[in-house]
């Protein structure tokens, strides 16, 4: 996986506690899993079937 | 034929951008009369395809993300605060690439491949393969931006109904993608052979800019070559364009309407050192004097169709075009025979005149053709068939057993498309027919002076798909006076009959200066507006006095689309890519593929991806996932950019929606982006730019360090049913959306 931002981020915690918060909050029903896709709008111009 | 002199190179060249499925035919007619009368030195070169081929490899994509990096820095955006309006299209573009580009890198000649092969029949690789190559495409203008350039569209900052700006668009090679690629891929080659006569065919706005960038560059290049331009666009605005200061360092004259009779005489002429004052349908620049002195020759004469010869293709890339199978462009007549409706341009674009050819000859020139380029697909180039030639064609297709597969559009005629009619045109190999359907509303259909009703229509379209030909409609939004519930009519209209109509080709009405609507501005109850500045405008703003205004029929048109993608199979989710693409729905039309079963085939790809599938549990992240975390929401961005107000704001020739200095009011509109972090996902295999909450991420993380979601959740120690019931739904999302894959 490549995330060149996120490894020039400092390291806030090990991974066992990241995965013991996440535990907590999925517990809680507090883990916002929302996923978004992008569903993209048609212009004008594309849908001109005659012209293009 | 007589021979002459082979010391006379011709070029002909179809500038970028046109769309990339299939090659365009005006070219190749030129080339073919040209070849008739003597001229045995013609090549065709198609700088379109050449072009989007290029843009869209590894290594043109890995220098536009290295510049991309440059030109927009993410960190950059947003630094008061929120994000402005003016800086949404910056930000998104550069959100895209810092997460999509290296997916793209790698998987750029994949997607190509699957669209050019026999993977493009299937929906779950020819689908991502699209949205890959449209992705591809954002990447590569990125590099250039704020240009853009589309499968159907190129814009610039630039307005190009202003020759001041068109012309320096010319010049800009930073945000001008074209001026680089001609140099290094198009110029080497002219230089080479050293044509005495270029041609350039420019039929739509998106072309103007880089035929004229084109032009100048030949002409410093290489300046004894004459340098000619014509083609649909041009038969608009080319008067305009040739009296516009500094246009004669681009161009030597232009050619309006047809092209064969006047391209022959200037080669003609050229050859011999003779005036070019004796041409019909040529303006041209005089330089005798030492400066260019516009010249304008009376209109000539149109060819008899029927002398025409066969199209020739030969030169042509068929192997670099975006679909599988070539699918031949073969115009049966110029001209409409009909020739009334209001709104309608083309006996501008097409000159005087309607002329047919025999449907012997037709069917000669295309089984030919069909030999010559190992293929039975055609693409019939007509502004609406004869009511005779809808009965004489098929039966001569039938009795001499061509075997074609086709499509064309058509106007309604009652009495040749009926149940026979139609079937007769199925077995001839008709396998999808485009209609002029426009409104619901009889009040606008007599306005518009279409003389047909709305019923005619759906019987005429009852009868052609009884008959198993797969029928699309052209619609009209915001004709003026048309009201909101008018337009909400057509929509409904449509709906209730969408087992007949599979496609709707939706268009926002616009005003320009050839049509009726325009010369008799009164009579439809508008007021048009002047731009003194724009010395090239071609579409104008218009005040109606009911109905509604432009900006309630762009947005009528949002939701008029957006009901078509609930209602029509073929427009539901990514299927739409099926529509948007020219004759992509065709070729599966073509291989006997019913409309319904199409249809089936989209419905079962949208339920597949809605509803809830089993959840691999060795699912891991992507191993080419890209995944940044964003200070702004990249859907918030995407949804703004989606309002009306704010597509109006960039130059646009094809849609005539272009509103000088309305960044400002879109801006108050539509307001600014409040901070708000996520992170955006995006893998080759998927090619859908994912959204994920600061919390999807950590999960993400968690995903990678442990290796799988079964072992994330043997790790995630006390999480109740609940729990794991919620990650399955996210991982099973995150699948489809090929954010995770199997690990085995």
């Amino acid at each position: 996986m490549s995330n060149k931002q996120d490894q020039d981020a400092p390291t806030t915690s090990k991974p066992a506690e990241k995965l013991e918060t996440l535990a907590e909050k999925l517990k809680a029903g507090k883990l916002d899993l929302k996923v978004e896709e992008v569903e993209e709008r048609i212009s004008p111009s594309e849908t001109n079937v005659f012209d293009k | 034929m007589i021979q002459k002199s082979a010391a006379f190179p011709i070029s002909l060249i179809f500038p970028p951008q046109g769309h990339f499925t299939q090659p365009y035919l005006a070219l190749p007619c030129l080339k073919a009369w040209l070849e008739q009368h003597g001229f045995g030195d013609v090549a065709l070169v198609d700088a379109s395809i050449e072009a989007y081929d290029h843009f869209l490899s590894p290594d043109e994509l890995s220098w536009a993300a290295e510049r991309v990096a440059e030109k927009l820095p993410l960190d950059k955006f947003g630094e008061s605060g929120e994000l402005r309006f003016d800086e949404l299209e910056g930000y998104r573009a550069a959100a895209e690439s810092a997460v999509s580009a290296s997916a793209l890198i790698a998987g750029i000649d994949e997607a190509k491949r699957i669209v050019r092969g026999e993977d493009f029949y299937e929906p779950d690789a020819y689908l991502p393969a699209m949205r890959s190559i449209y992705h591809g495409l954002r990447l590569f203008s990125a590099a250039h931006f704020p240009s853009q350039l589309t499968p159907h569209n190129f814009t610039m900052r630039l307005a190009n109904d202003r020759s001041e700006e068109v012309l320096a668009a010319t010049l800009n090679e930073d945000e001008n993608p074209f001026i680089r690629f001609f140099r290094e891929r198009v110029l080497p080659g002219l230089i080479e052979r050293k044509p005495r006569l270029v041609g350039l065919s420019v039929i739509y706005g998106s072309q103007l800019i880089p035929a004229l960038t084109l032009g100048r560059m030949i002409k410093a290049a290489l300046p004894d070559c004459h340098i000619t331009a014509g083609g649909g666009f041009l038969a608009y605005i080319g008067k305009k364009l040739l009296a516009a200061p500094g246009v004669d360092a681009c161009l030597d004259s232009l050619i309006f309407h047809e092209g064969e009779a006047p391209m022959l005489a200037l080669a003609n002429a050229l050859q011999a050192g003779e005036s070019l004052s004796t041409i019909g349908s040529l303006d041209w620049y005089d330089r005798s004097s030492g400066s260019a002195v516009r010249v304008e020759n009376p209109q000539g004469h149109p060819i008899r169709l029927e002398d025409a010869p066969t199209p020739s293709f030969d030169g042509l890339p068929f192997e670099k075009y975006f679909s599988p199978e070539v699918v031949i462009p073969y115009d049966i007549n110029r001209g409409c025979y009909y020739g009334e409706c209001a709104f309608c341009t083309l006996p501008t674009v097409i000159g005087p005149g309607y002329r047919t050819r025999s449907a012997k000859k037709i069917v000669d020139h295309v089984m030919e053709l069909s030999e010559k380029l190992g293929t039975r697909n055609v693409n019939f180039i007509t502004d609406c068939m004869p009511p005779g030639m809808i009965a004489d064609l098929p039966n001569e297709l039938i009795e001499r057993k061509a075997n074609l597969r086709w499509w064309c559009d058509a106007r309604v005629e009652p009495k040749a498309y009926t149940p026979e009619g139609a079937r007769n045109l199925h077995a001839a190999g008709c396998r999808k027919l485009l209609f002029g359907f426009e409104t619901a509303t009889p009040r606008l259909l007599k306005l518009m002076k279409k003389g047909q009703s709305a019923r005619a229509t759906l019987d005429v379209a009852r009868n052609c798909t009884d008959a198993g030909i797969s029928v699309t409609f052209y619609a009209m939004v915001g004709f003026p006076s048309e009201t909101r519930e008018e337009a909400r009519a057509t929509l409904d209209f449509i709906r209730s009959n969408s087992d007949v109509v599979r496609e709707v080709s939706l268009q926002t009405f616009h005003i320009d200066e050839v049509a009726q609507t325009y010369k008799d501005a009164e009579a439809f109850g508008i007021e048009i507006l002047d731009d003194e500045h724009a010395d090239l405008q071609l579409y104008h703003d218009y005040v109606s006095e009911s109905g509604m205004t432009q900006t309630e029929a762009a947005e009528m048109f949002e939701e008029m689309m957006a009901a078509f993608r609930e209602q029509l199979p073929l427009f539901s989710g990514d299927n739409i890519y099926y529509f948007m693409n020219k004759s992509h729905y065709f070729l599966h039309l073509a291989r006997d593929v019913s409309p319904d079963e199409f249809v089936e085939l989209c419905r079962r790809r949208t339920e597949r991806r809605s509803t809830e599938q089993a959840v691999e549990r060795g699912l891991a992240p992507a191993t080419d996932l890209g995944l940044t975390t964003l200070p702004f929401r990249y859907t918030d961005v995407v949804r703004a950019l989606a309002h009306p107000l704010a597509r109006a704001v960039r130059p646009d020739f094809l849609t005539g929606r272009y509103v000088e200095d309305l960044i400002p009011r879109a801006g108050a509109e539509i307001g600014s982006i409040r901070p708000a972090e996520s992170a955006l996902a995006y893998s080759a295999n998927g090619a859908e730019y994912t959204e994920l909450s600061i919390d999807g991420k950590q999960v993400l993380d968690a995903l990678s360090e442990v290796g799988s979601l079964d072992l994330l959740l043997d790790s995630l120690a006390g999480a109740d049913e609940r729990g794991r019931a919620d990650l399955n739904r996210f991982a099973a999302r995150l699948e489809r959306a090929g954010v995770l894959s199997r690990t085995h």
